[in-house]
């Protein structure tokens, strides 16, 4: 307890002044330590995250089964060029095998930083500095030319991918990156919703479900604006991919009757579903299947009016301080087991033909995570609109903004 | 003495030097970036700066989350105050030899990370979560109460973040306060409650004044809270200020509602000072 006597001297005083302002000091401390701790919030937090595609001009390819001419599973560039002993890499969550980065480091020798990025936007605001640190990144296949353009990205060196012979043939030569230059497909993913079998008795195929007040409060759309709007439009029945000012009004007044109804806007789609929270939610595909793994009853829809597809590559950006391993890494993940293994674990497919004989038979033959090419050439994909996606984020900014 | 005095002011230095490098000059920055408007791909144009961010801010369309900002951080500053007074004024009075391994107690959580202290709270409320599995397992509920992604859940996680900020302001006022003022008040016949209310009270206002800044400062500028334990309604300014820089990479607008919601806090702050400047002195 602090003295009340009168000082007697200034050293008293003195005394005295610090011993009331100690714990004043202590505070202050704890508070710069509390502010230190609380300010790296941003988004790279742990949660998971899952592709949110976004724009360019050429659609990729429509996935299907394709050409069985393949060179041998696993080739190794030879002679091996002596990697940097370090790589960082930048994902989504939950997009990768067990395995992976494992064999990867055992191979190698190299170490690997694996970074995650819980929303698309994060990771393009972070790499348009141009100097984010990072080695590889996962770009959706239609973006590319956009980074392209920008100066984000560099061109691989297909010597030390071998394993590109592995691509299914319609992936060989994409529209959006002509003779893999830049980029290497790494999966692709179709969008619909999921939902709780065991909570909802009845059986939904329409998007309706996800507007239909009965399930008030125990549903969830993507925090991602390019797919939330594309499910707004397809159930207006225009293109996903529009400029129109009038037809965007509409989704937008469509989205904000929408919002009073949803528990939230999520960037953690598996997470919502498996816990019970979410009862629908606007999810990808796989997604759904990792959440089924916890919760059995959880079923994915792919509506009949409409819904979307697009494909993940994995990307060298520009100033990347580790070419050659990254160079090596993504060859490894075009290795057919590995890619099959990355397959078995996160249930989305890959662009690799010789992975197929090492995927889960049941995974291949399951209609949500590998649909019929029929039914996927039916499927929007999104599409970069350049100086028009303001149009759609403005609108996302009033959407979340608003009452 | 006038030596003394320029001597001295030799010590305000680091805390002014950290002030005008890490608060006045990116708040210039912000300032600079929010004149200008954004390019197609979210970065920063400056050739026609103009105050037209500032307009657009002021928009009814954000009305409905800067109310909600204000809610929380006022709910989150009573409902703090509350809970921290009665611990601050226990220690104070009854710690004895323990007093300072209780305020490290009281301090310890910020070795945690402050994200995953909010993830604890989903893991306690959401709908098979802690609570609810004690609720509907006990029989008092059938179906489990929807507490995560509500008002509620928020406040509760500002709230529980807060405390130590409050408690240990209000620790030192309670302490600093002498004892013997409350017994004289006793024995001039007041009852407990009438020695409180007239006597510690106002006393250790000038402790409740700091910690309801300490609280309600930070409170406003929290985006991490609202948006884990939050749901789409719960939406605050400085979420959308997030959004704006992360998913709509409109940095100017996002710079502007970033330097109006600084300015505003700057000016409540002060002009709060300034009219309890009497409580504040003590």
């Amino acid at each position: 307890m602090a003295d009340h006597r009168p000082a007697r001297s200034r050293q008293d005083a003195l005394a005295q002044r610090l011993l009331e302002e100690r714990l004043s000091r202590r505070r202050f401390l704890a508070r710069m330590a509390a502010l230190g701790a609380g300010v790296p919030l941003l988004a790279a937090c742990g949660a998971a995250a899952t592709a949110s595609p976004t724009a360019a001009p050429t659609p990729s390819p429509a996935p299907g089964t394709a050409g069985p001419e393949t060179a041998p599973p696993t080739a190794e560039p030879t002679p091996v060029p002596t990697p940097e002993g370090e790589l960082f890499v930048y994902n989504y969550a939950d997009y990768i095998g067990e395995d992976t980065i494992p064999s990867f480091e055992a191979k190698y020798g190299i170490k690997v930083t694996y970074d995650f990025f819980d929303t698309y936007e994060t990771m393009t605001a972070k790499i348009s500095t141009g100097n984010s640190g990072y080695d590889v990144t996962f770009a959706t296949g239609v973006d590319v030319p956009g980074f392209l353009a920008r100066g984000l990205v560099q061109p691989l060196d297909h010597s030390l991918i071998p394993n590109l012979v592995n691509l299914g043939a319609e992936w060989q030569d994409p529209a959006y990156d002509p003779g893999n230059a830049h980029s290497v497909p790494y999966m692709w993913w179709t969008t619909g919703f999921g939902y709780d079998t065991a909570k909802v008795d009845e059986e939904l195929t329409s998007w309706d479900a996800l507007w239909d007040e009965r399930w008030k409060g125990k549903m969830a759309m993507l925090d991602d604006y390019r797919e939330s709007f594309a499910v707004a439009l397809i159930r207006l029945g225009y293109s996903i991919n529009t400029t129109s000012d009038a037809e965007l009004d509409e989704a937008l007044a469509l989205l904000q009757q929408q919002k009073p109804l949803l528990r939230k806007y999520t960037a953690d789609d598996i997470g919502d579903l498996s816990s019970g929270d979410v009862w629908i939610s606007h999810a990808w595909g796989a997604d759904v299947a990792q959440a089924a793994t916890e919760r059995e009853s959880l079923v994915y829809v792919l509506p009949a009016e409409g819904a979307i597809r697009g494909s993940d590559a994995m990307v060298l950006l520009a100033n990347a301080p580790h070419p050659v391993a990254a160079n090596l890494f993504i060859n490894h993940m075009l290795d057919a087991e590995v890619s099959a293994g990355n397959t078995n674990y996160v249930y989305y497919m890959g662009p690799n033909e010789a992975a197929k004989a090492f995927i889960d038979p049941e995974i291949l033959a399951d209609p949500t995570l590998n649909p019929e090419k029929a039914q996927v050439a039916k499927l929007q994909e999104i599409l970069d609109l350049g100086a028009d996606l303001q149009k759609y984020q403005e609108r996302w900014t009033k959407l979340r903004a608003g009452a | 003495m006038g030596r003394d005095r320029a001597r001295d002011a030799v010590f305000l230095v680091p805390g002014l030097a950290w002030l005008v490098v890490f608060f006045a000059i990116p708040l210039g920055i912000i300032f600079v970036v929010s004149l200008g408007t954004r390019d197609q791909f979210g970065g920063v144009v400056l050739d026609n700066p103009g105050l037209g961010n500032y307009q657009r801010a002021l928009e009814p369309d954000f009305l409905p989350t800067v109310w909600n900002s204000l809610r929380y951080a006022f709910l989150t500053t009573v409902l703090t105050i509350v809970v921290s007074y009665p611990i601050a004024y226990w220690i104070s009075r009854h710690g004895g030899r323990h007093k300072v391994l209780l305020l490290v107690l009281v301090m310890l959580p910020f070795w945690t990370s402050w994200v995953i202290r909010t993830y604890a709270w989903m893991i306690i409320l959401r709908d098979n979560g802690v609570v609810n599995g004690i609720l509907t397992g006990l029989g008092i509920l059938d179906q489990p109460l929807a507490l995560l992604n509500t008002d509620l859940a928020v406040v509760l996680g500002m709230t529980y973040g807060f405390l130590p900020f409050a408690i240990l302001p209000l620790y030192v006022s309670i302490d600093r306060l002498d004892p013997a003022l409350v017994a004289a008040a006793r024995d001039l016949y007041a009852s407990g409650r009438a020695a409180f209310w007239h006597v510690t009270l106002p006393l250790t206002m000038p402790g409740i004044i700091a910690a309801a800044l300490l609280t309600f400062i930070p409170a406003i500028g929290d985006f991490v809270t609202p948006d884990l334990l939050g749901g789409a309604q719960t939406v605050t300014i400085a979420k959308v200020i997030q959004t704006l820089f992360l998913s709509s990479k409109d940095w100017p607008f996002g710079a502007a509602l970033g330097f109006l919601l600084i300015t505003v806090t700057i000016v409540g702050t002060v002009g709060t000072l300034r009219i309890l400047r009497r409580e504040v002195i003590g």
